[in-house]
């Protein structure tokens, strides 16, 4: 018998005298006031910044974040007008732009695929999100509940990456971006 | 890793006496962390969404061959290679294997206490591996070749002047360097790591049955990178990590990072599907080991099966008054405080873990904190009884038990005994205690009178 | 109303005057008090060490002391829920450990609860108090409030204290178990300790524990069971 067996063979002997639980239905969410606030508030608590622009405002950020810098590193998903800065290796790059699947409000989380990336995501010491406005759910349940396919790796992000490992001192970023900004796009894309 | 549980009164008392900075940086930091769970609990109505984890959890445990089978499927069905680990024997072989047949050269290590049970780094080092644990606080305790202390904060017993002097050491940084200054020297060793690393190993916070889901948690990013840059990825599982529904998720998560940190959510959530697909960057291949190491058998357990709705936010650690006096190194295992008072006894049998369910005052705060309401109180007085029943109390608390029975049977005993307490020579058995109290409280000083000679003049003050 | 008095072994012993206290404010409030004859102890050290042949007998025989009285009244917060939570969990099935639980208090929830006694005098005023929670009144019993109320009702200041909820570090066998982390325990209590009149509890263990301690380092605080000051409420 190999480990698989005798495993799931003990564990089935156990249960087999043991009472059974049930399983909680998920909670109903109350309808939520427009979660784009909100979103943009726990983005700011988390230590992250959060921007309502419209598309010529967010290019214009992007020069902003790029300031004094060659370029950037893009996710697959970044539409090419978004593209401004000549494109670097994310090793190298000084600010990577990702493209978020979603962004959920109550928690200041944009999610991010592996389909458009990884390393623009993490590398750069500023990591710029664009997200779509209408792409932000009230809720993780309500986001999770409406998530059809699930890429290789989905990323939440809610802040910049940090650690009070040393002394109990907040440090940021640590290893991901100490820097994290997004931008929620007016309209639909 | 070695247990070494059993020298916990020892080893605890040792380390108050020889490093009196432990216990500073140690209150410090679990009184910081409790008061951001307090706070992150109160903004929400968390005695509910304790209940609903637990029964979500407690549904888990009570149909976990049905979802273990169906996490397989679905894991294999996303391209993951499953493998099973009874112990870590099993777990080494694996891991072994994987190494070898890629030629790994190096290592990077999200923090994982599962990886710490299975002695995941020696045996790495032991086939030529470089390993980096990457987590920052993993890190510190990885160059000072020191064991966790806690759940989550396993460098919580140094204070920022032992990790200076440590850099100055290692690095050559200043001995007054800020903590700016030391994490990014940390992550420039470390970032190379990433990159040139050809294996990642985790754990997982949790493993969504329903779509074959690992999910992880964590704030620095390492995680991201370890199970993102290296071509392969390794994580090692515990059989009851497992979740029945991804949306179970939208509980779990918050409530996890609420519990641990007092976040809302933890800053990064990794939810990996599997290897990349054409193209894509990520690793080409991702396994899990599905591991068991003690776990069936303490489901078995009627009483402490409910120990594996554990989700090691290490809530019930910071909550913990004798934790906060020594850290975890005492414990003398990977799971220590609270938790691991009525863990390791189950994974390591009790005549190992002995003095651990012992370490606790029975307050209660733990409970309190707990995610999943585990009754910590209630299983550390069952593992008390059993250790009594199994013969494992020393003599001299035997033979007390025996002569308190007897005195407080018997009225005209206990009377005497009152007498006794207030002048005549108290009996033998009871001396090494009364050191042990006299010692750091001086005397006792019963009252002139105990209150049952009083009584006669309180019923004649009743009459009058 | 009558209730029976049991005084544990520790008030017995150490904290007398507590009884005392006890007996004379619950006759102040018109409450008929007995001293059930051949009380000892709940049983508590015993059941927390898991020495639980040897609690058991002594829960029985508490049972068989105390379950004619329609309630029964303790000083002491530990004991109280010896009785209250543990007897049913000690003797499962048993429903004279059931009946007996549902009669149990701790002192000054009987006052407020039962009683329904929310102001005792004025004896109090102007105490600056420290009240330490003792951990299975506070976490078992869900004793909070009531002692807090009856102090202040009766004029007293009781202190903000960051560290009141606390445990102090006694745990019973722990204290001479492990009496280095207990020690540590009480030391960590007593350095957030604000400057009070006087440092009161439900628990007899926990003010032992702590006076001894202060007593060790030359500290010199009024150290009383909740009891005493109770009484000097109602009595001035």
């Amino acid at each position: 018998m190999d480990a698989r067996t005798r495993i799931l063979s003990r564990i089935g002997h156990t249960l087999k005298e043991r009472p059974k639980a049930l399983l909680p239905e998920h909670p109903h969410s109350p309808p939520s006031a427009n979660p784009l606030d909100l979103f943009l508030k726990r983005l700011a608590e988390n230590g992250a910044e959060g921007h309502l622009l419209e598309e010529e405002r967010a290019r214009e950020l992007i020069w902003e974040l790029s300031q004094g810098h060659p370029g950037a590193t893009y996710g697959r998903g970044v539409p090419a007008s978004f593209r401004l800065l000549p494109q670097l290796p994310p090793e190298e790059a000084p600010l990577g732009v990702s493209w978020a699947l979603f962004a959920v409000a109550e928690t200041g989380t944009v999610a991010l695929s592996s389909e458009d990336g990884r390393k623009a995501q993490l590398l750069p010491p500023v990591h710029l999100v664009l997200v779509e406005e209408g792409r932000i759910y009230p809720s993780l349940l309500e986001a999770l509940l409406d998530l059809k396919a699930l890429p290789s790796a989905l990323g939440l992000h809610s802040g910049p990456s940090k650690s009070a490992d040393i002394g109990q001192v907040m440090v940021k970023g640590v290893h991901g971006p100490g820097r994290l900004v997004v931008a929620v796009l007016q309209g639909s894309w | 890793m070695q247990a070494k549980a059993k020298l916990y009164p020892k080893e605890a008392a040792r380390l108050l006496r020889e490093k009196p900075g432990v216990r500073e940086a140690v209150t410090g930091a679990t009184l910081h962390f409790e008061e951001g769970r307090k706070k992150a609990y109160g903004e929400i109505d968390a005695e509910a969404l304790r209940e609903r984890a637990k029964r979500v959890k407690d549904h888990l445990l009570t149909h976990l061959d049905h979802y273990l089978e169906l996490a397989e499927k679905r894991l294999r069905e996303n391209g993951v290679q499953v493998h099973w680990a009874e112990d870590p024997l099993d777990a080494h072989r694996i891991l072994r294997e994987v190494a070898v047949r890629h030629g790994v050269k190096r290592a990077v290590k999200a923090k994982s206490m599962l990886t710490e049970e299975l002695g995941v780094n020696p045996l790495l080092e032991s086939l030529g591996v470089e390993v980096f644990e990457t987590d920052l606080g993993e890190y510190l305790i990885q160059l000072l070749g020191e064991p966790p202390s806690h759940i989550v904060g396993p460098a919580i017993h140094l204070a920022l002047s032992d990790i200076q002097r440590l850099f100055h050491q290692r690095f050559g940084t200043p001995l007054d360097a800020p903590p700016e200054a030391l994490a990014a020297v940390a992550r420039k060793v470390l970032r190379d790591a990433f990159l040139t690393a050809e294996l990642g190993i985790s754990g997982a916070n949790f493993l969504v049955a329903e779509t074959g889901t690992l999910v992880l948690m964590e704030n620095e990013g390492n995680i991201r990178l370890s199970t993102s840059l290296p071509k392969v990825h390794v994580a090692f599982v515990g059989i009851e990590k497992l979740l029945p529904r991804l949306a179970d998720l939208a509980l779990f998560l918050p409530l996890t990072a609420r519990a641990a940190t007092g976040q809302r959510l933890s800053t990064y959530v990794s939810l990996i599907q599997g290897p990349a697909k054409e193209g894509e960057e990520g690793p080409e291949e991702v396994h899990v080991v599905l591991v068991d190491h003690g776990r069936t058998a303490l489901l078995h357990d009627p009483e402490a099966w409910e120990v594996l709705r554990c989700l090691r936010c290490g809530a019930c650690l910071n909550a913990c008054p004798v934790f906060r006096q020594t850290g975890g190194h005492p414990y003398g295992y990977v799971y220590s405080g609270p938790i691991g008072a009525v863990l390791d006894p189950g994974l390591l049998g009790l005549e190992e873990a002995y003095p651990l369910p012992y370490a606790s005052t029975l307050c209660g705060a733990c409970y309190e904190a707990c995610p999943v309401k585990i009754p910590i109180p209630k299983l550390l007085l069952t593992w008390r009884h059993r250790a009594v029943e199994r013969g494992l109390a020393p003599t001299w608390e035997k033979g007390a038990m025996r002569v308190f029975q007897m005195v407080m049977e018997n009225p005209a005993l206990y009377r005497l005994f009152s007498k006794a307490l207030r002048g005549l020579p108290l009996p033998q058995h009871l001396l090494p205690l009364l050191r042990a109290w006299t010692e750091g409280r001086g005397p006792l000083k019963p009252s002139p009178r105990p209150f049952h000679e009083l009584w006669k003049e309180l019923e004649e003050e009743d009459g009058r | 109303m009558r209730v029976a008095l049991f005084i544990t072994c520790l008030a017995d012993q150490f904290y007398a005057e507590a009884g005392v206290a006890a007996v004379r404010l619950l006759r102040a409030l018109g409450v008929e008090v007995d001293f059930p004859k051949g009380q000892t102890c709940c049983g508590q050290p015993a059941f927390n060490a898991g020495h639980w042949n040897e609690a058991r007998a002594l829960a029985q025989r508490t049972i068989d002391i105390f379950q004619e009285y329609p309630y029964v009244v303790l000083p002491s917060g530990s004991c109280a829920s010896m009785v209250k939570n543990h007897y049913p969990e000690l003797l499962p099935g048993d429903g004279e450990a059931l009946g007996l639980s549902e009669k149990v208090y701790e002192l000054s929830q009987f006052l407020v609860r039962v009683l329904g006694v929310e102001k005792l005098g004025n004896g109090l005023q102007g105490k600056k108090v420290a009240y330490h929670h003792g951990c299975h009144a506070l976490r078992e019993l869900g004793v909070r409030e009531e002692p807090l109320r009856l102090l202040q009702n009766a004029g007293a200041e009781v202190l903000p204290w960051e560290a009141a909820e606390e445990c102090c570090g006694f745990g019973g066998l722990f204290s001479v178990k492990l009496p280095e982390v207990s020690l540590a325990m009480a030391d960590r209590k007593l350095s957030t300790l604000p400057q009070a009149d006087v440092l009161t509890s439900t628990d007899a263990g926990c003010l032992l524990h702590l006076s001894g301690r202060m007593g060790k380092q030359g500290k010199n605080l009024r150290v009383v069971p909740l009891a005493t000051l109770l009484w000097e409420a109602y009595a001035g």
